[in-house]
Formats: structure tokens, sequence, C-alpha cells
């Protein structure tokens, strides 16, 4: 069964007076469960399918379904409900909330969806701070960690209220090869356990491999779609 | 939830100090303003409104007038004990009473003159006029004796006379002619605001022998009633049961005495006596009048403060919202609803409104009291005017408070606009936002 349809989505930004046509024509589908990689190289449209994925952006033209859900015919408030509920987003740029600690920046969406008792959040983001192996900074600011420990922060934020779709966009590219591989697989896990579906950016052939399927793009097109070995 | 709100902004408040300091001391400085010139005023009215009622009217005064012909005037009240048989009769809620000559004449000293409105005293009867007038020269008991007066300090000023000078009165009498008689001044007194400027005392008997009246005529009964609120209520009874016992009543009329005497009445077409029954809020409409100028002064003068704070707070809060569109952002792309983010920049405002506005509110009050105790005196000329001769504030908590709570309020609606526009961003915008 498919959690995504995109169909015939074009982007195009306006930069000053040019246009720019990130996306030129994207259609694809992704079923429940997949751990997809969208592989590309820079500047091919990746994080702007993400972002339209996401619903943290609206395309030009074209069609964006999530959990069957027409996302051009939601009201701004059920988008947002729709992100807080059914999707977890790792942004490129960590973006978390630097007021924060890393504790209360990984509860803060269990916070705004309500409906878990304090142990339960704790017991939660506690979790999620071991398997990102940040155990130790819970009460530290963002402010206070290095580029490769915020972007686990923000792993943990986007995986924390168990969402149905996860995407990351370039999840791996600010953390070393280990703990690249490690969020890799803390991805790969829940992938497994709960059958939550994956999308992610990545240009690393390394990380591709872990992949279920690859995406690959280019220009704002996609070239084609390959089936990796592995598939779950 | 709101814990982790009020964290948040609190730590936001806390993480541009420089910033937050000068909108909470800017916030400050208006609340201070607001409560210093509100307690000003508070005290202004005060002093003023206890020298006036108790020197210028009762809570309700039975007056009225006698016209012999119909171009002319007199405050009088003739063959008043039967009046105020009828109005002791009709008013239980009286406490006590006093019977007022009123008058006007000129009053001519060796160097000056003037034009004094005068009332009549009985100063034996006079419990709130001994309350509220400190002697600086003479007493008032002197007072009782025939042909005496009383002057407030200004006065004797202005006629260079003092303590046991005479001085000639000259009035004009019904016939038309100018009556004179003089007078010892036998008692200078503080002034008491603005009332002090134009008014005096003299013996009762001494203001009949001057209009020539008989000892059956007065200016007016003062009646001082044991719940002031109760006065419009007692002044209508009066004024239909005086009408059901055969004398003619004058339409209510919201105006002092004295502005009857000189401008409605003479024009009127009739003779006679007429009584009119006026509540003190009706003789002091002057000094209301008066008041409210102060206020929509000091009114004025916050308005304009306010949209000058307004303006600034706007301005930095645009600035500060700016800077964080990207957090905007986030949150709203991890989920948070518009009305959250506009929740949380109220949230942020209101404290720091808060706590400014309040601090403004405590060093005013605090300012205030400093001054009150430091007793600074007035300039001679400003004294008259309010009717204070030491600077005094008085102060109301609940004054200050609904100022803070004003303040605090405009503050909060400033910085919606700002924050809606940050809201309203998509969520990629806003984390796009450079700046
Ligand atoms: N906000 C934007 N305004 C203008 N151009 C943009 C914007 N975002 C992305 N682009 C352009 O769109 C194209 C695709 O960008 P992006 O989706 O970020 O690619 P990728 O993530 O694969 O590097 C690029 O040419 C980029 O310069
Ligand atoms: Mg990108």
């Amino acid at each position: 069964m498919s959690i995504i349809q995109v169909r015939d989505v074009t982007k195009v930004y306006l930069l000053g007076k040019t246009q720019v046509h990130a996306l030129r024509g994207v259609s694809l589908t992704v079923d429940k469960g997949e751990f997809l990689s969208v592989a590309g190289p820079s500047g091919s449209g990746k994080t702007t399918l993400l972002n339209l994925i996401g619903c943290v952006d609206t395309p030009t033209t074209g069609l964006v379904e999530v959990g069957g859900l027409d996302t051009s015919k939601l009201t701004e408030r059920a988008l947002t409900d729709l992100r807080l509920h059914q999707i977890g987003f790792i942004f490129q740029s960590f973006n978390l909330v630097q007021v924060l600690s890393v504790f209360q920046n990984i509860e803060f969406p269990l916070l705004l969806q309500g409906g878990l008792t304090k142990a339960e959040r704790a017991a939660r983001v506690n979790g999620l701070l071991e398997a990102t192996g940040i155990g130790e900074y819970g009460r530290h600011r963002p402010s206070e960690l290095s580029g490769g420990q915020r972007q686990r922060v923000a792993v943990a934020r986007a995986l924390v209220t168990r969402p149905a779709l996860v995407l990351a966009d370039e999840p791996t590219a600010n953390l070393d090869s280990q703990t690249g591989q490690n969020i890799i697989d803390l991805m790969r896990d829940m992938n497994r356990k709960d059958g939550t579906t994956f999308i992610f950016s990545t240009h690393d052939p390394k990380v591709m491999a872990h992949a279920s399927a690859i995406i690959r793009i280019a220009d704002g097109l996609v070239a084609v779609r390959e089936l990796v070995g592995a598939t779950a | 939830m709101l814990l982790v709100d009020l964290q948040v902004a609190a730590r936001n408040l806390t993480r541009h100090t420089r910033r937050n300091l000068f909108l909470g001391a800017a916030l400050a400085s208006v609340t201070g303003l607001l409560v210093l010139l509100g307690a000003l005023t508070a005290g202004i009215e005060g002093s003023m409104m206890e020298s006036a009622t108790t020197l210028m009217t009762g809570d309700v005064n039975v007056g009225g007038f006698f016209k012999v012909t119909s171009g002319s005037a007199a405050p009088l009240v003739s063959g008043y004990p039967k009046v105020l048989e009828a109005t002791r009769a009709a008013v239980p809620e009286l406490d006590y009473y006093t019977v007022r000559g009123r008058g006007w004449a000129k009053a001519v000293s060796d160097s000056a003159s003037m034009d004094l409105v005068l009332g009549g005293v009985d100063i034996a009867h006079e419990p709130a006029v001994r309350r509220v007038l400190q002697p600086i020269g003479g007493t008032l008991d002197e007072l009782a004796r025939p042909n005496t007066m009383l002057l407030f300090q200004g006065q004797a000023e202005r006629l260079k006379v003092s303590v046991g000078d005479v001085l000639t009165l000259s009035a004009p009498t019904e016939r038309g002619v100018n009556n004179t008689v003089d007078v010892r001044v036998v008692v200078v007194v503080k002034n008491v605001g603005i009332m002090s400027a134009f008014s005096a005392f003299i013996q009762a008997d001494s203001l009949r022998g001057l209009y020539g009246l008989s000892p059956e005529a007065t200016g007016a009964i003062h009646l001082f009633l044991k719940d002031r609120g109760q006065s419009a209520l007692v002044a209508a009874r009066l004024r239909e049961e005086f009408q059901r016992q055969g004398w003619r009543v004058m339409e209510p009329d919201p105006q002092p005495y004295y502005m009857k005497l000189f401008q409605t009445v003479p024009s009127e077409d009739w003779t006679g006596q007429k009584l009119d029954v006026t509540t003190w809020e009706d003789e002091l409409g002057q000094f209301k009048q008066f008041i409210w100028g102060i206020k929509v002064f000091t009114g004025l003068l916050v308005f304009i403060l306010m949209v000058v704070i307004v303006i600034g707070i706007l301005n930095t809060l645009a600035i500060a919202i700016r800077e964080r569109t990207r957090e905007i952002g986030t949150l709203r792309a991890i989920g948070m609803q518009r009305r959250k983010v506009l929740w949380l920049f109220m949230l942020e405002t209101a404290l720091l409104g808060l706590a400014g506005c309040a601090a403004g509110a405590l060093g005013a009050s605090a300012l205030a009291a400093g001054l009150n105790a430091a007793a600074i005196r007035v300039p001679e000329a400003v004294q008259l005017f309010l009717s204070q001769e030491h600077l005094t504030f008085q102060l109301r908590a609940a004054d200050a408070v609904s100022d803070v709570l004003l303040l605090t309020l405009v503050t909060v609606v400033a910085s919606l606009a700002p924050a809606l526009r940050a809201a309203r961003l998509k969520p990629i915008t806003a984390m796009h936002h450079i700046g």
C-alpha cells in the first residue's frame, strides 16, 4: 500500500527575476515500510522533493498525496497536524531550539502532541538519547554540542513521536562514518520493527547501500528507481 | 506544556538581554510616569474636593434667589427658619446643617481692592470650617464678633492687610445702590486651593447688615448627610416637598450659585422668592471641570507616550521576531500550530511587559512616597491652582495595578502583528529566512 503519491510535480523558485526549475515533473510512489534513498548530485532537487513530501512547502504544479490525502486540499491547520502526527523531519541544518536543552528539544514534539505522561515522555526521550549515543548530553544546550551531536538530537526529535513517515535530508552528511552508520542502523531498526517508512536523501554510496530502493534524480527529474538487493 | 512555554519565553527574554532591558526600561518609565501623574491628579483632586466641599457647599444645599425686579437677583432665602423646619422634617438622613449667608462684594483696603464671593458664617456652628481652615494669624473664634472678616493668605497679601486691619466692603443691593460696611480682619488662614482665590468669610450678621437684610434671611442652608451618596435623592425629595408646601422651586441646574446669580437668574422673567435645591456636585461643577481638564491633559500626555512606546515596541519586536523567523519555521515544520506560535510570542511579551511595567509602578510608588515625605513646597503661583501647598501624591494601589495591566496589554497587542506575520509564513520560507 502506498503512503506517498507524487504525480507530475514541478517546483519553480523565483530568484529575483530568474526562475529556478528545481523539479520538472517528478512522479513517484512510496509504499509503507520502504527504506528509500533519494540520491543525486548537489542541486538536483532532493531537498525540494523532501520538503514537498513533508508538507513544509507546496508544489508549483502537480499532486502530492500523503497517507492518501491530497495535501493541496488540506487547511494549514490540518497540514500542521499531519506534520506533527505522521511525519518526522530531519533537516539538513539541524534547526534545534537554542533556548531548550537537548532533552527538551527531543521532548518538544511529544509536548505538542500531548497525551503522554511525563514518565512516558522521559522514557521515550531517554531511549532515543541512548540509541543515538548522546545519553550524557540531555541537560546540555544545543550550542554546547558538536555538529554531529546536534544532528543526532535532530534525529532523535524526528523519531520521538514514532511517526509513520520519517524524512531525512542528508542525515549523515555532517557525521563521521561510525556515527553515520549508527544513525542509519537506528533508522533501519525502526523501519524493521515498527514498519516506519523512511525517505532519506544522500549522495553517499555507503549509505545508499542500506536502502531498500534508490530513487536517482538529476536536474529535477527522476532518472531511475533501482531496487537494492537486501529488500525488507 | 505551559511550564515549557513559560520556560521558553523566559529564556528567550534572557537571551537578548540588551534589547529586552531597553524595552523593559521604556515600559517601566512610561508606567512610572503614568502612576505618578495619576497619583498627582488624585492628590490634587483629593485636596481640592476636600476644601471645596467643606467650604463651599453642603452635600445638599437649600438656597434661592430673590428678585425685586425681573432684571435683578439676590442670592437669598427669606424667612429661612420655616424652610429649615420643613427641610429637617423631610430629611431624616440629615447629620448636621449650617446656615450660610451668600453675597458678593468689592473689598477695598488702603492700597488695593478685589472682588470677593462672600460667605456669611456663624462660626460657632461651622464644624467643617474649623476642621479645614488653618489660621496663620488671629483665631477663628474672633469671627463670632460683629463686623469681622476672614481672609485667605493670598487675599491678605493682595490687599496688603493683616490681622487687625480694617477693610471696606462695597456691595450692590437689590435697589441698585451700593451699600458699604467696614469690617476688621480677625483671622487669616492658609490657602486651600482654587476657591481661596475668590471667596472669603464674614460674620453672618455683618453680611445681613451689608445687604440690609432681616435676621430671617440667609443665603443657603447647607445640609450634611450621613451618607453623601444620598444627595441627589434627598435633593429631589426636597424640591417636591417645598413645592407641595407652596414654595416656588427652581428647575435643577448643575451650576454653582454664583454662576446663576451673575448669568442666568437676572435674565429670567419672574419676581419674588424662589428656592433652589442643589447638590455638592452641582455646586462644584467648575472644580470638576477643572479636574477633568487636568485629567484630559494627563490623559493626552499618556496617550502620546503610549503611541511613542507602541511604535518603539513594534520596531523592537519586529526585529526580535525577524531574528527568530528560522526558529519559528522549524517549530511550525515539526508541527506547531500558528496559534501556538502566537501564544509563545504573546507569553514572551506579556512576561516582559509585566516585569517592566511592575518595576515602573513600584519605582514610581517609591518615588511618590519619597516626594511626599520630603514635603516639597509648591511654588506660590501654582499652589492656588493645584490646591496644594506641598507636592502631594495620592497613591491608589488599584490604579497602579490597572496601569500596569493596561500597558502590558498594549505591549502584547503591539507584538501581535509581527508575530502573526512570522507565523503566517510557509514553514520552509521561514526556515530559510536570513537575518
Ligand atoms: N529557496 C530557493 N530559492 C531559489 N532557488 C532554490 C531554493 N531552494 C533551492 N533552490 C534551487 O533549486 C535547485 C534544487 O535545490 P535543492 O532541492 O536544494 O537540491 P539538493 O537538495 O539536491 O542539493 C537548486 O538549483 C537550488 O539552487
Ligand atoms: Mg539539499
